[in-house]
């Protein structure tokens, strides 16, 4: 009982993880149909740049988290400008920006390596210590971590229902046309949405920072779970990608315990397979 | 003195296609003007034009003396040029007042939000009942009527329609012509594309026959006593 | 048969030329390039065929090079199996990964499609890094049988023998692409990328198509893969990585998606480049980004119509 627990609420951090993660993506492709990856990278840039300004130049965990989050954003705002907007239109841009993209996210790797270097590093805890959840132990940062996921996806999810550049994101997304001729400027919705996304990325790569180690290909794997979640969950809605989010961080959980974890990132992927050849649009369909 | 709203010799289509040869025509202050004509002869690739949505190759659009012929879509909604699409597909997901908020976009119709709102749900009290509903779930008049209240939230001061009859009842028609009058009654001039003769006459003060992307006609309902010979002009034109 | 005879007039004279290569070319290290050069070539025009002519979003090509290497590799090192029977053997168990991979995307669409057949990357790489025990993990097999014929054993002579069976891989390869572009399979392939919906309409079954292009393209694939084992004596996890794979696809983007000699070209001319870039000092790592950004000019340059009228730096006689 006490294993199935810890499980439990060891899948909770990993959910709340991808659900951080696999939000971003899920913006950049309601809104603009692309998907994204250098998602990961993106991360893992937030991650670096946090560390060089919270333990590098001595400025604070927190000040460095919001640099991270903000160069995030600026990247994001590039990308979509130069590898993404040239393709608006473009009978192939699915294929093209995942190329750009891929070539995008090469490209912060290898630059991320040469200006930080190979060597492990570690960015401080928000708050140092353990808890413990129903008799599970996790440390305080990840308990931090699974409280702020769903604030910040609700947040989201407000964002985009309640103001008026959320509803312009969800207006462009569903028809471009209609919404440039209800006065939207369409380019800059799509700004928005891949900065957002990515401001969401670099957040995500700051928090994790801390319990993991930051390495330039630290975001490759974050980006394939991200995958797993949003061909589960479809990559329509927030609300089913987020749900998908959790669902695959316990099974994962699970699986770590079943069958231990080695084998685990495999059973995932042949679990993704086997979903897709019965629901081809995810578990909870939605949007192509 | 410069006219309201103009077009000249206005060419534009889809890549290598040409819809548009050399397209002329005008509107002066206080006008409202129809546009008719054979399906698929580039009424609605004109109204994408004038809305910035396609770049015209020649020619020139100007509207209240200003040259918007390179303008983007944001600056002519902006400046109060405002369309009603054809196909009223627009934000299935979203519900109708969502999407009646979310039009009053521009800068100069975002102060005139509250009350535009209330004169779209007094003009169309559909949308009023159904104002939290997806847009997905409405009928297709109701859906037509939710395309000319986004564009009235746009506080037009010139609003285009695109056959905003189409495929609709006599009856939805009657209503939306209604509708459409009143807007037109309350001072906003229209230029509007219809294939219902009747209906443009009633509601234009001139029409205009496009062909082949063109304008081959201009009929000056003042001066054009018997509307039976413009019938007769439109379908014997028709049949080429 | 004339004009298929002017086709075949820049091919051949390229092929005349790389035979002879080796006796300008005596070092070690120019043949080894060349070597490298084929392989990829190899990778790249096979790619070509799902993912230029076929149009499939088939991003896990590279995993079928890596299965070709590691099944080699285990065949030859841990089993005893003749290194030449390993490398055939790495193109059977290529286009065996591609039958169960196709199974599943063969009804997918669109950016599942992407997902599916990356993902069928990473997966592989995952069993090779938890099945340390047999695949070595992360730090890869060494030491892998060389080949020999007889009693010629072909780490002499400074890879004079292997150049010329890489050369005959990328000739075998090559006319088995040719081959099938230019079948009655092939045409409908094309009809397939092209008008997905009429080509259904025709009775062409899709799925099955896809199916039969992606094994097609796994076979000389995987048989690289072996013979990259083979030759280098090694197999590591890099070869399921993305610097693997970015070079690849550039190669065929840059060659021009939709041809077979294109990639090929484009796969020598990328492997000097790339190979002298590394010798300047600080681009080991930076010639990737280099890479990458030439895959985005490429892609920025040519207007629209990626898989189609792409603006190959090849003549138009070698479009295929």
């Amino acid at each position: 009982m006490e294993t199935l627990i810890a499980t439990l609420v060891s899948g909770l951090v990993l959910g709340s993880l991808y659900a951080l993660m696999a939000s971003g993506l899920s913006v950049v492709w309601t809104t603009l149909g692309v998907f994204n990856f250098a998602h990961g990278a993106l991360m893992m840039i937030g991650a670096f740049v946090a560390w060089t300004v919270s333990e590098a130049l001595g400025l604070g965990l927190l000040t460095g988290i919001a640099a991270g989050t903000a160069s995030a954003a600026i990247i994001g705002v590039v990308i979509e400008r130069l590898l993404v907007r040239p393709f608006y239109g473009n009978r192939n841009m699915l294929l093209i920006t995942v190329m750009t993209t891929l070539a995008a996210m090469i490209i912060m790797e290898k630059s991320a390596l040469i200006i930080w270097g190979a060597r492990l590093k570690q960015l401080p805890r928000l708050i140092e210590g353990e808890v413990s959840i129903l008799g599970a132990t996790i440390s305080a940062h990840e308990a931090v971590m699974i409280m702020l996921a769903p604030l910040l996806l609700l947040a989201l999810w407000q964002f985009t229902v309640r103001s008026t550049a959320g509803r312009s994101l969800r207006a462009v997304g569903q028809n471009q046309e209609s919404a440039a001729l209800i006065g939207i400027d369409v380019p800059v919705a799509f700004a928005l949405a891949f900065g957002l996304s990515a401001a969401l990325a670099g957040l995500t790569g700051s928090l994790l920072g801390s319990i993991r180690f930051i390495t330039p290909v630290m975001g490759a794997e974050p980006l394939v779970k991200a995958m797993i979640v949003v061909i589960f969950g479809g990559l329509g809605s927030l609300g089913a990608t987020a749900g998908a989010a959790y669902l695959i961080g316990f099974i994962e959980a699970l699986l770590i315990l079943w069958v231990g974890l080695y084998w685990t990132p495999f059973m995932l992927f042949l679990l993704m397979i086997v979903v897709l050849v019965f629901r081809p649009n995810g578990i909870f369909g939605g949007k192509e | 003195m410069s006219r309201f709203f103009e077009i000249s010799g206005v060419s534009a289509g889809y890549g290598p296609i040409t819809v548009l040869r050399g397209v002329s025509l005008h509107l002066e202050a206080g006008e409202c003007i129809g546009l008719f004509g054979p399906n698929g002869h580039g009424k609605t690739t004109l109204l994408k034009t004038i809305s910035g949505l396609i770049r015209s190759t020649s020619g020139e659009i100007a509207f209240d003396g200003n040259d918007i012929t390179h303008a983007r879509p944001p600056e002519i909604v902006n400046s109060g040029l405002v369309q009603s699409p054809q196909g009223n597909v627009l934000f299935g997901d979203m519900r109708v007042q969502e999407i009646l908020e979310l039009s009053a976009f521009s800068k100069r119709a975002r102060p005139e939000r509250a009350a535009n709102l209330a004169s779209v749900f007094e003009l169309f009290p559909r949308l009023d009942e159904r104002r939290n509903q997806k847009a997905k779930t409405l009928s297709g008049g109701e859906r037509q009527m939710l395309s000319i209240g986004c564009a009235l939230m746009c506080a037009p001061r010139l609003l285009m329609l695109d056959e905003p009859t189409l495929g609709l009842s006599p009856k939805l028609k009657q209503e939306l012509a209604a509708a459409i009058g009143k807007i037109a009654e309350g001072g906003v001039p229209l230029i509007l594309v219809e294939q219902d003769i009747e209906f443009l006459m009633a509601l234009t003060d001139r029409l205009y026959l496009i062909e082949h992307g063109e304008v081959v006609r201009e009929i000056d309902r003042a001066n054009s006593p018997d509307h039976d010979e413009v019938m007769k002009l439109y379908f014997g034109e028709a049949m080429h | 048969m004339n004009l298929a005879a002017k086709h075949l007039l820049l091919p051949l004279a390229a092929l005349a030329i790389l035979a002879v290569v080796p006796y300008f070319a005596i070092e070690s290290f120019t043949r080894h390039l060349f070597i490298i050069a084929f392989i990829y070539a190899i990778i790249a025009s096979n790619w070509n065929l799902s993912l230029g002519h076929c149009g499939v979003f088939n991003f896990g090509h590279l995993t079928f090079f890596g299965v070709g290497v590691y099944a080699a590799a285990i065949l030859a090192k841990t089993y005893g199996v003749n290194p030449w029977l390993a490398i055939i053997s790495g193109g059977a168990a290529a286009a065996a990964s591609a039958f169960l991979i196709a199974a599943p995307v063969a009804r997918l669409k669109g950016i599942y499609v992407v997902l599916v057949t990356f993902a069928f990357g990473q997966l592989a790489m995952q069993l090779v890094l938890s099945q340390s025990g047999i695949t070595g993990g992360a730090q890869g097999m060494v030491r892998v049988p060389y080949l020999r014929l007889g009693d010629y054993s072909f780490i002499r002579d400074y890879k004079l023998g292997y150049y010329y069976v890489a050369l005959g891989l990328l000739v075998l390869s090559t006319i088995f692409l040719v081959a099938v572009i230019n079948s009655p399979f092939g045409k409908s392939l094309k009809a397939v990328r092209d008008a997905e919906d009429y080509a259904a309409s025709r009775g062409i079954s899709v799925s099955r198509q896809r199916i039969m292009v992606l094994v097609l393209s796994a076979i000389f694939t995987g048989v690289a893969g072996g013979f990259y084992a083979i030759y280098l004596r090694v197999a590591s996890p890099e070869v399921f990585g993305f610097g693997t794979l970015s070079l690849a696809l550039s190669m065929v983007l840059i060659g021009g998606a939709g041809t077979t000699y294109g990639p090929i070209a484009a796969a020598l001319a990328l492997t000097f480049a790339t190979e002298s870039l590394a010798g300047i000092r600080g681009f080991e790592e930076a010639r990737f980004i280099v890479i990458a950004v030439a895959m985005i000019l490429v892609l920025r340059l040519a207007p629209g119509g990626l898989l189609r009228l792409f603006e190959p730096l090849v003549p138009k006689s070698l479009r295929q």
